[in-house]
């Protein structure tokens, strides 16, 4: 149990405030930059995190994910960009706050907001994680077989409106997570009689191939973006405007923590969700669209609570439910960290330095949102020809950092080719890296599991847990399915009638 | 040729492939029941029964379709990527930086790199720029990896005798 002392211990440390503080400052650039997704800028700094201490580690992986919430809404609002994915909903407001002149108060209101968001995410972090976590002693090698298999179910609302492209992404990245020393036999598979290849491929030359280097070939060619006026400046709201805005931010913060427990639910569907919900109870839903600070605060609200939210079922049960936190589990199993109550009791020092590096950064955002904004401005309005460069040299120098290895550089650059042909063909890319992080805990449970039942099938059926997550998991695919057909058929009706 | 009918094409080459090298993994005395190749074989043989679906789907979608029409989504065709051989000619300077990083040492291949990307991304050829900043690029780099991380970057094989 995690006492006063020990956080008090923690935030008088002074590595976690540098850490909180760096991880922030690049969360909020990375997000920044048009292009670059929070996943993407914590895929940049993941290999980075190699060296370091877990506990530090992890606490840098969860600021920038705080810090990019916040980056994406710059663009969003000065040049109708979204930096990332679930800073989309803040264009409409936002953008058209800035045409009005009114750039700083836009940039306020989504910083405090964030912040808001952000402080009742990691609250709400903090009180359920542990006692879901705990949970998880119950669980024996065929519940562990079916959280695995819950955890690959994500991949039905992850598909991107093709469940077949899903699911063949998701196999090809169980293919890649067998490559290595097999879990009960110890015989190597798919080594080729390479040394390197013998402890496997690791998930974050997956990741990092996969987002970053598919993105940057992606964006080649790519005409210059639109410049950001350097003069603007953060205007905090006042206490008044705050109040104004509390019955948007509680929408915010309410849809942020159903979606970022829920599995596929991200940032970027909490923002449009509680964006449509502040409007209809609005006292001003006309404002909406022309500029409204409500439209600005509840999107940001949400995402920002979705950054903290969407740790709780991957720290409890292990499941990542956005790209996001698939690269931070991906920075869990890197230092050996197993998600669940174990993580709870034999590595408290990682979880308190998320909860307390999460309060740290979350705060600092404030001072470092308005310091960091000229900075901002300068690397948005760098030549995208030299940026690319930069970034695509700072990919594999951190790729070289993980092991030394020539070989780790050409699998990334291997993957980097193999995403950018996934994204031409329309397969989505979150199956496949969810098929490498949970492809070894699904294989050593169920092999374990029969191994312990002497070969009988029927194990899986007589533990409660296994059988209650897998048929949560049927429900999820069944619904995801359905969906799927009846999305399918409107558009057929759609194109008849037309 | 539709995109999902290739698509479906190469998963089930994938597919073969995998099952193929599945069946060269040794046996173990250790082995369970199932045994180090059971859960290749049978990704091998779900990856095939997907691509086998996709095809099919693939080819309904287009024998549904009127010859003369459009395609069913005007939009899903198309995409705002970059084209392919601009993309990966993208990712050829990646694999020249493996292929020279154990040669010429991390500064120099780290300042060809970010030089070469900024000409390819459209830098003006002749500008003092681009030399600036690929040598400063390489020389920064250097000093958070090399001297702020401690990680050891190649030297180099041509300055080895040197250092």
């Amino acid at each position: 149990m995690t006492t006063f002392w020990d956080i008090f211990h923690l935030l008088t440390e002074t590595p976690i405030f540098f850490v909180a503080i760096i991880g922030l400052t690049w969360g909020i650039m990375g997000g920044a930059l048009p292009g670059i997704s929070a996943s993407i800028t914590m895929a940049l700094v993941l290999p980075f995190t190699y060296a370091m201490d877990p506990a530090q580690a992890i606490a840098l992986l969860a600021c920038v994910y705080i810090g990019a919430e916040y980056g994406g809404s710059i663009p969003a609002i000065l040049i109708r960009t979204p930096g990332t994915n679930s800073s989309a909903a803040t264009v409409i407001d936002g953008y058209e706050m800035n045409r009005q002149g009114r750039a700083g108060e836009a940039l306020g209101i989504s910083l405090m907001s964030g912040v808001v968001g952000s402080l009742f995410g990691l609250a709400m972090l903090i009180l359920l994680t542990e006692p879901l976590s705990w949970l998880a002693l119950a669980f024996t090698p065929a519940s562990y077989f079916g959280l695995g298999i819950l955890g690959l179910s994500v991949i039905a609302s992850m598909s991107g409106g093709s469940l077949i492209k899903g699911l063949c992404a998701a196999t090809v990245g169980l293919m890649i997570s067998t490559v290595g020393t097999d879990p009960i036999s110890g015989v190597t598979r798919f080594t080729f009689d390479v040394p390197d290849l013998i402890g496997g491929i690791e998930p974050v030359l997956v990741m990092v191939g996969l987002f970053a280097l598919t993105e940057l070939m992606s964006q080649s060619g790519s005409g210059s973006m639109a410049q950001l006026n350097a003069s603007i400046r953060i205007k905090l709201p006042s206490w008044s405007m705050m109040n104004k805005l509390k019955r948007s931010q509680f929408i915010g913060c309410i849809l942020g923590l159903f979606e970022g427990l829920t599995p596929g639910g991200g940032g970027s569907i909490a923002a449009f969700m509680s964006y449509n919900e502040a409007r209809r109870w609005s006292k001003n839903p006309q404002l909406f669209g022309k500029g409204s600070e409500e439209g600005v605060a509840a999107p940001e609200a949400a995402n920002n609570t979705v950054a903290s939210t969407a740790m709780i079922p991957l720290l409890s049960f292990g499941i990542p439910s956005s790209n996001s936190t698939a690269v931070l589990l991906g920075g869990l199993l890197m230092h050996g960290l197993i998600p669940g109550p174990r993580l709870f009791e034999q590595s408290a020092q990682v979880i308190d330095s998320i909860y307390v590096g999460s309060f740290i950064a979350i705060i600092a955002q404030i001072g470092v949102g308005i310091l960091i904004l000229p900075a901002c401005i300068w690397l948005v309005n760098r030549p995208r020809h030299y940026r690319a460069g930069f970034i695509f040299a700072l990919i594999l120098s951190g790729i070289y950092t993980l092991n030394n290895s020539l070989l780790d550089l050409g699998i990334a650059l291997g993957l980097g080719v193999v995403g950018f042909l996934m994204r031409l063909a329309r397969f989505p890319v979150l199956p496949m890296i969810l098929g490498v992080v949970l492809g070894h805990m699904v294989e050593s449970s169920y092999r374990r599991s029969l191994v312990l039942s002497g070969g009988d099938m029927r194990v899986f059926l007589e533990d409660p847990i296994a059988v209650a997550l897998l048929s949560l998991a049927l429900i999820f695919i069944v619904f995801s399915l359905a969906r799927e057909i009846r999305d399918a058929r409107k558009a057929k009706l759609k194109e008849i009638h037309s | 040729m539709n995109k999902d009918l290739l698509s479906g094409a190469v998963l089930l080459a994938v597919a073969g492939t995998y099952y193929t090298w599945s069946t060269q993994i040794a046996d173990s005395t250790l082995s369970d029941e199932i045994g180090a190749d059971g859960l290749p074989k049978m990704l091998a043989i779900i990856l095939g029964i997907l691509a086998v679906c996709l095809i099919g789907r693939a080819l309904l979608a287009m024998g549904l379709r009127p010859a003369t029409a459009p395609a069913a989504n005007a939009e899903e065709e198309e995409d705002d990527n970059a084209p392919m051989p601009r993309a990966l000619g993208f990712l050829a300077f990646g694999a020249a930086y493996v292929l020279l990083l154990p040669f010429v040492g991390y500064i120099i291949a780290t300042a060809l790199l970010i030089g070469a990307i900024a000409i390819y991304e459209g830098a003006p050829r002749r500008s003092w720029i681009v030399p600036v900043a690929a040598i400063g690029g390489g020389l920064f780099y250097w000093a958070i990896f090399v001297k702020l991380i401690g990680v050891n970057q190649p030297i180099g094989s041509i300055f080895q005798g040197l250092f």
